[in-house]
């Protein structure tokens, strides 16, 4: 879990690509959602005036999006679903950009359908969806897991397109579907929730061949509630829903391809096509113009019905009143939808969505007319945008502009070196740049920064003629080899070694195998007379093994007929196994370059499974053009020890694994830069990644700073299943013990503690012993993972960390207060807004797209403030700034005399607002369920959890020594106890991370400004050294404490969410956290009391009081 | 080296002709010998042809399926495009010399899925093709590219249904809708699967035995496979059944044959046009949509 991972990206001038697949309006007509083909979903606001423009990327598919579609009633939640071609499922909340759901099975959906029933169904509704597999799947929209199908008796097969009629008449919905061949058939809907629910078999009320193929939408009409339209990709057809009779085939122009269509109005409809044209219609029947030229047939309708009943078959003609069209991009794909609001102030709309990245939208009028002469009228665009207007618009740079010399270079490949904190650019004219990733980065964003702009240190490598495609660090994943070593590979299959500190050409390898793709390295275990080897990849699917040491190639593989996908090592027989897209393996022994085996089918695939054990490669980002993984993996510097990542064999050409953020996981320092490269094009940008987490922990002096809130949330839940009283207290003895000891590698061995706490959750009749021997285990098992030691050059963290300030600061709230910040804190402003992402847990990242910050309707106008998320940030400020005690909780005494402890005081503040923010983070973050899923034994909880913090104040005292009165309490005063309750408040209101972390930070700084400008006059000198380390203490402590107040909260519900309303301390002298105490002290005595009245607790906890006070 | 850099302008001038040339030109060649074989591979699946509708139930086929290593079991399948129409099959149990017969019921069919996913996948495959014509103009390399990665997706995924049987456990069988195919109906000690593997139409008799709720075997019940091999248990109902014998017995369906080749040669056909437009890769790639 790295929740603390905080994002800025920089997108460089060209947007990327986004090639519309899907497309969709939410209810409230804000959001316009986007489905690409290169896997992201694209969230653009759309605001009353129908203005469009983009707000937020958001990566959490690796293939194609095949539909989109809503996953709940809109108006209670903003959740949209999304597929992708390899099965993978999404939930979206759409006004934050989070996933909420994510599932992968093994079907691909075309057409998903939101189905809820309230009155005869529990749960979330369900998701009707057809795809490449018979029939239809019901999913439930919450869990996104199946629940059954709809099957036919008659001619199972593929569905192309499903509607879902409500029908005022017969009370009763249904389904209704298409199928590949043509067979329209209609399901019961409301009558068989209960069979459904049962897991009965459910078959077709009705079927009927409709005698055309490629069905492309099938819609029904509301307003008559008689007409069905469907429309076919080479026709379209209006059936009478009674009893399916054809009443009206409309074929369509050669060339024209129908895509879909849509009921407008009574005998009203629009037809799109797939080149962006649409038609509206008015349905004219014969019978009605016979008798009053001009009346539609509704009007008449009643009049002949009775009349001569079923004896004629009533025909429909159309009469085409208007048209849209797209003037240039002739003929590219569209994807296009229809929304239809009668109420005030929605709009009708049409709107399209290209290949290209173009979203057009159309305003249809209430009542569509043909001119005068009765010929077609042309309804005109009225918004269209596209990701590149938002980028042009807003200032943009990418991370090398301000590198001298690099001007307006497209960087083709890139890759960062955390060790050297350097960033190496390929540029497409063949150099490669090497550039201090920190400071190029603060030349682009800061104000100040362009003051950087000329000394900018970097170097300039010219050796290749074209433009350089992959550059390898192999450094970075294997420490053995030289530092100083750099490979680069070119469009003109020349890899080039490089010494990087002294510029110079090592060795020059030509493949003549056009451009190269990827470099990668053989793993640890795979050595060639005791040297790792290069594996290359080209273009023309060869792979050619490098030898650095002995400057020369070992083999070139070229029988390869399709793109590499796989490369497997086999270390003892000495052989490269090659798998290809197609899923045949070819064998090469490395010796003597011959191909030894060439498999395809069952035996390939057995091949390219078994050797699993052996170290496996998969050149995935770098395939950019020819993977189905679309994006890039750049997973730089994935540590040595971790080599063997996903064999994720999968048949076909789905390969997938995208945008891990688990693969960034390993990077090795608080700071990181991420490039990404984006399919079928050039275009790349990079993501800063600031890891709150570790940036604290590098911060902090002191090794118990070290502990890992979350680690001990974990342990806690161990000790909490331990029953007796009695031994609980060994228990946290032991505790106390190893704590001291091993608390950084507790730090590391959080999954392996947290899994068998999962497990224990189960077993619950597990016994004491065993989970006590459990936890010594545990322990030990911490022990075999010694954290590896992380030298970061201290100030690079501090620049880091600085920049973290900068980046997430909403600036330009008030100028006295910025100017305050950049002379106290040693930040620069920003330049503009900066775009802010968010990567949560698993493999999904959400990045805003520059010019986010004018989306939101009511900070329009005012832009004089920059990088403010949202307006609630101030809301949400204010309401903590009134928390906030006024003294307490904020390094004091800054004593301006003196110019060295200036600096030390702007440090201290900057990690107490750092400890602070993470601390906030990890609220924000933790899921509710874990917060509140456990309702066993929470009063073992509670007495347990009084107790960490006691003992890890005791371990703070005793480190230091000494501590100030009153500081050595246990206690958090009570003012920081409601602010925590005010953030898990937030969290419950589902406020963002982003939001709750501007939020805090302004409140902060501004608190501290105030102080700041306080202490000025009376000149108060206060040492604050350990101040600041109780702070740091006080917030580790405090996220226990929300835990318990969380979980005491959930389960027992006992204790009423004041927390907003909490008195505010104005006690201004530094003893108010003693009186805070006192008062503090006997409530909580209370609550222990109240919810389990054992005594030992009681007596562990004024031990722990007293142990401090020893020390 | 000859490079780019290096290079004329007159040289660029040709490399943008011969890029236009393919674009224009040479892609539509390819479409157009890309959509010839795959429509000769649907006319293996028998589509339904568009307009024409159902002209009479599709032709059918039978297949005597037969093993050279034992003739214990015969059977006798009849096909009609992707639906098993009518199969009969004799098993002679050398025990007591019994030979057992079953045949479907009249009124039953038995949809192959994986022939009809197949036949949709092509038949999607020709319509992406379909939807660019002569007519159509493509404009950059990666248009090409995007077209053919979704054409190779589902040709890939065409041969992969028909390469690679489900996996079923042996109660997934048991309560497949096959076994209720039969009259008269499968005695309980037998299970029967009918599926492709390649080019070849496999049937596969499962003959039971229960094992005794004292036995002293260790009862492991066997995970998903194409084929089970004799001790595979399972649990069905109340019961626990070992597998006693497998027969298999298989035939060659020429068509299918030639519907994986056809596959693997467009597949081929739609890499090497990808080859060829990668290798303008530096030209295309920084032309605008």
């Amino acid at each position: 879990m790295r929740c603390s991972l905080q994002a800025v990206a920089l997108w460089g001038k060209k947007a990327p690509p986004h090639s519309i697949t899907a497309i969709m309006i939410t209810d409230d007509q804000q959001t316009i959602v986007t489905g690409s083909q290169e896997g992201q979903l694209c969230l653009w606001n759309l605001s009353p005036e129908l203005k469009i423009s983009a707000k937020e990327l958001l990566f959490g598919h690796s293939a194609s999006v095949t539909c989109l579609a809503k996953a709940r009633d809109f108006s209670k939640q903003p959740y949209v679903v999304s597929a992708a071609e390899n099965g993978e499922m999404c939930v979206w909340n759409v006004t934050n950009g989070q996933r909420v759901e994510k599932a992968t099975l093994p079907y691909r959906h075309t057409a998903i359908c939101y189905y809820h029933c309230s009155f005869r169904m529990t749960g979330e509704g369900w998701l009707l969806c057809c795809g490449e597999y018979q029939d239809v799947l019901i999913i439930d929209a919450k869990s996104l897991a199946v629940i059954h199908t709809f099957i036919s008796s008659q001619s199972p097969d593929w569905i192309n397109c499903l509607c879902i009629v409500h029908s005022m008449r017969i009370q009763e919905d249904s389904l209704l579907v298409v199928s590949v061949a043509g067979e329209l058939k209609v399901w019961d809907l409301s009558s068989t929730i209960n069979s459904i629910q049962e897991k009965q078999d459910v078959y077709e009320k009705e079927s009927k061949f409709l005698d055309s193929l490629n069905c492309r939408a099938i819609r029904f009409c509301t307003y008559t509630e008689r007409l069905l339209l469907v429309v076919f990709s080479k026709c379209w057809k209006v059936y009478d829903y009674c009893d399916f009779s054809l009443l009206r085939t409309e074929v369509s122009r050669s060339g024209q391809f129908f895509a879909g269509g849509e009921v407008l109005a009574a005998h009203r409809i629009i037809i799109w096509t797939e080149d962006g044209h649409s038609f509206i219609y008015q349905l004219l029947n014969r019978w009605a113009q016979m008798g009053a030229a001009y009346k539609t047939f509704s009007g008449l309708s009643k009049s002949i019905y009775p009349a001569d009943g079923r004896v004629l078959k009533e025909t429909i003609y159309p009469h085409l009143l208007c048209s849209t069209s797209v003037q240039e991009n002739k003929g590219l794909s569209f994807v296009m939808g229809y929304m239809n609001e009668r109420k005030e102030p929605f709009y009708k709309i049409l709107f399209s969505g290209e290949v290209s990245g173009r979203i057009t939208l159309w305003h249809i009028p209430d009542v569509p007319v043909s001119k005068f002469d009765g010929s077609p009228r042309e309804i005109p665009i009225t918004a269209t945008w596209t990701l590149q207007d938002n980028f042009d618009k807003h200032h943009t740079m990418s991370i090398i502009d301000h590198v001298p010399g690099a001007g307006t270079v497209v960087v083709t490949s890139s890759e960062y070196v955390s060790s050297l904190d350097k960033l190496i650019c390929g540029c497409e004219d063949g150099t490669i740049l090497i550039t201090q990733a920190l400071n190029a980065a603060k030349a682009g964003l800061l104000e100040g920064g362009s003051l950087l702009k000329d000394s900018l240190p970097h170097k300039v490598l010219k050796g290749h003629h074209q433009s350089v495609t992959s550059l390898l660090y192999p450094h970075g994943l294997s420490s053995k080899l030289d530092q100083s070593w750099l490979l680069s590979g070119d469009q003109d299959s020349c890899v080039i070694l490089w010494n990087i500190f002294t510029e110079e050409v090592l060795h020059k390898f030509f493949l003549e195998a056009g451009p190269v793709t990827s470099l990668l390295m053989s793993p640890e275990n795979f050595r060639l007379r005791s040297d790792q080897v290069i594996c290359c990849v080209c273009s023309d699917h060869s792979v050619a093994l490098l030898h650095l040491e002995g400057k020369r190639c070992l083999l070139h593989a070229r029988k390869h007929l399709f793109p590499v996908r796989m490369i497997k090592w086999h270390p003892v027989e000495n052989f490269l196994i090659v798998g290809c897209a197609d899923d045949s393996a070819y064998i090469w022994e490395i010796e003597t370059g011959t191909l030894e085996r060439h498999e395809t089918g069952e035996r390939a695939r057995i091949i390219l499974n078994c050797c699993d054990d052996s170290q496996l490669l998969k050149p995935e980002f770098a395939l950019p053009v020819t993977s189905e993984t679309h994006k890039h993996k750049s997973v730089e510097q994935r540590p040595s020890s971790s080599c063997q990542f996903g064999p994720i064999p999968c048949p076909g050409l789905q390969v997938e694994s995208s945008w891990k953020v688990a693969d960034v996981k390993p990077f090795s320092g608080p700071f990181n830069v991420l490039p990404v490269k984006t399919r079928w094009s050039d275009i790349g940008f990079h993501i800063l990644l600031f890891d709150l987490e570790n940036l604290v922990e590098l911060l902090l002096p002191t090794p118990v700073c070290d502990v890992d809130p979350s680690n001990s949330f974990y342990g806690s839940e161990i000790l909490r299943r331990a029953k007796s009283t009695v031994e609980k207290k060994t228990l946290t003895l032991k505790r106390n013990k190893t704590a001291s000891g091993s608390l950084s590698a507790e730090a590391q061995a959080k999954p392996v503690s947290e899994n068998p706490a999962q497990g224990e959750n189960t077993a619950k009749s597990l016994g004491d012993n065993e989970g006590i021997k459990r936890q010594k285990k545990i322990k030990n098992s911490k022990k075999m993972h010694p954290k590896p030691s992380r030298k970061v050059d201290a100030n690079i963290t501090i620049d880091t960390a600085k920049l973290f300030l900068s980046c997430f600061l909403p600036w330009g709230v008030d100028k006295e207060f910025d100017n305050l910040c950049i002379k106290h804190l040693d930040i620069l402003k920003l330049q503009g807004s900066v775009s802010l992402g968010l990567a949560s847990n698993e493999d999904h990242f959400s990045l805003m797209l520059p010019g986010w910050d004018l989306c939101n309707a009511e900070m329009k106008k005012d832009y004089s403030k920059v990088n403010l998320f949202s307006k609630k940030v101030l809301d949400l400020s204010n309401k903590y700034m009134s928390t906030l005690p006024n003294q307490v909780g904020m390094p004091r005494g800054l004593e301006n005399n003196c110019d060295s402890s200036q600096e030390s005081n702007t440090l201290n503040t900057i990690v107490y607002l750092l400890n602070r923010l993470f601390a906030v983070n990890k609220l924000v973050n933790t899921p509710l369920e874990l917060a509140c899923g456990i309702d066993r034994s929470f009063k073992m909880e509670s007495v347990h959890k009084a107790r960490i913090p006691g003992n890890e104040i005791s371990n703070i005292s005793s480190f230091y020594g000494y501590l100030r009165n009153g500081k050595s309490e246990s206690h958090i005063p009570e003012a920081d106890i409601s602010l925590l309750k005010l953030i898990s408040c937030w969290r419950d209101q589902s406020v963002q991370v982003t939001e709750a972390i501007q939020a805090v930070l302004l409140a902060e700084v501004q608190q501290h400004m105030k102080n700041l400008s306080k202490r000025a006059g009376n000149g108060q000198p206060v040492s604050m050294t350990e101040d600041v380390h109780c702070e740091m203490r006080q917030i580790l402590q405090e996220t226990e404490w929300t835990r318990e107040e969380i979980e005491l909260h959930c389960t027992t519900d006992t204790l009423p969410l004041q927390t907003p309303v909490s008195p505010v301390k104005h006690d201004s002298d530094s003893n108010s956290a003693k009186f805070q105490d006192t008062e503090d002290m006997p409530d909580r005595c209370v609550l222990e009391e109240s919810e389990s009245p054992g005594k030992p607790r009681h007596h562990s906890w004024i031990a722990k009081v007293c142990s401090c006070k020893l020390c | 080296m000859a490079t780019a850099m290096a290079a004329t302008a007159a040289e660029r001038a040709v490399l943008e002709e011969e890029f236009r040339w393919l674009l224009h030109d040479e892609v539509h060649a390819v479409l157009r010998q890309l959509q010839d074989i795959l429509k000769e591979a649907s006319l293996r699946f028998t589509l339904p042809c568009s307009g024409t509708g159902t002209e009479g139930p599709a032709k059918q086929e039978n297949f005597i399926l037969g093993s050279c290593s034992t003739d214990q079991v015969k059977g006798v399948l009849t096909l009609q495009g992707d639906a098993l129409s009518q199969a009969d099959v004799n098993l002679k149990i050398p025990r007591n010399n019994q030979l057992l017969h079953f045949a479907f019921r009249e009124d039953k069919q038995w949809k192959l899925q994986q022939i009809q996913d197949a036949r949709n996948h092509v038949s999607q495959a020709i319509y992406l093709l379909a939807n660019r014509d002569e007519s159509y103009q493509f404009r950059t390399g990666a248009e090409v590219l995007k077209l053919m990665d979704a054409v190779m997706l589902q040709l890939t995924r065409a041969r992969n249904r028909l390469t690679t049987p489900a996996t079923l456990t042996l109660p997934e069988i048991a309560a497949s809708g096959l076994t209720r195919m039969f009259a008269p109906a499968l005695p309980s000690d037998l299970l029967v699967n009918v599926y492709i593997n390649l080019n070849k139409l496999c049937l596969t008799v499962y003959q039971l035995h229960a094992l005794q709720p004292n036995s002293t075997k260790n009862f492991r019940p066997a995970g998903g496979a194409v084929l089970h091999s004799p001790g595979a248990m399972f649990e069905w109902g109340s019961q626990r059944l070992e597998v006693s014998h497998v027969h298999k017995v298989e035939c060659v369906i020429p068509w299918l044959n030639d519907a994986l080749v056809f596959f693997t040669v467009s597949l081929q056909l739609c890499q090497q046009l990808k080859d060829k437009i990668s290798v303008f890769s530096s030209y295309w790639s920084y032309r605008p949509f």
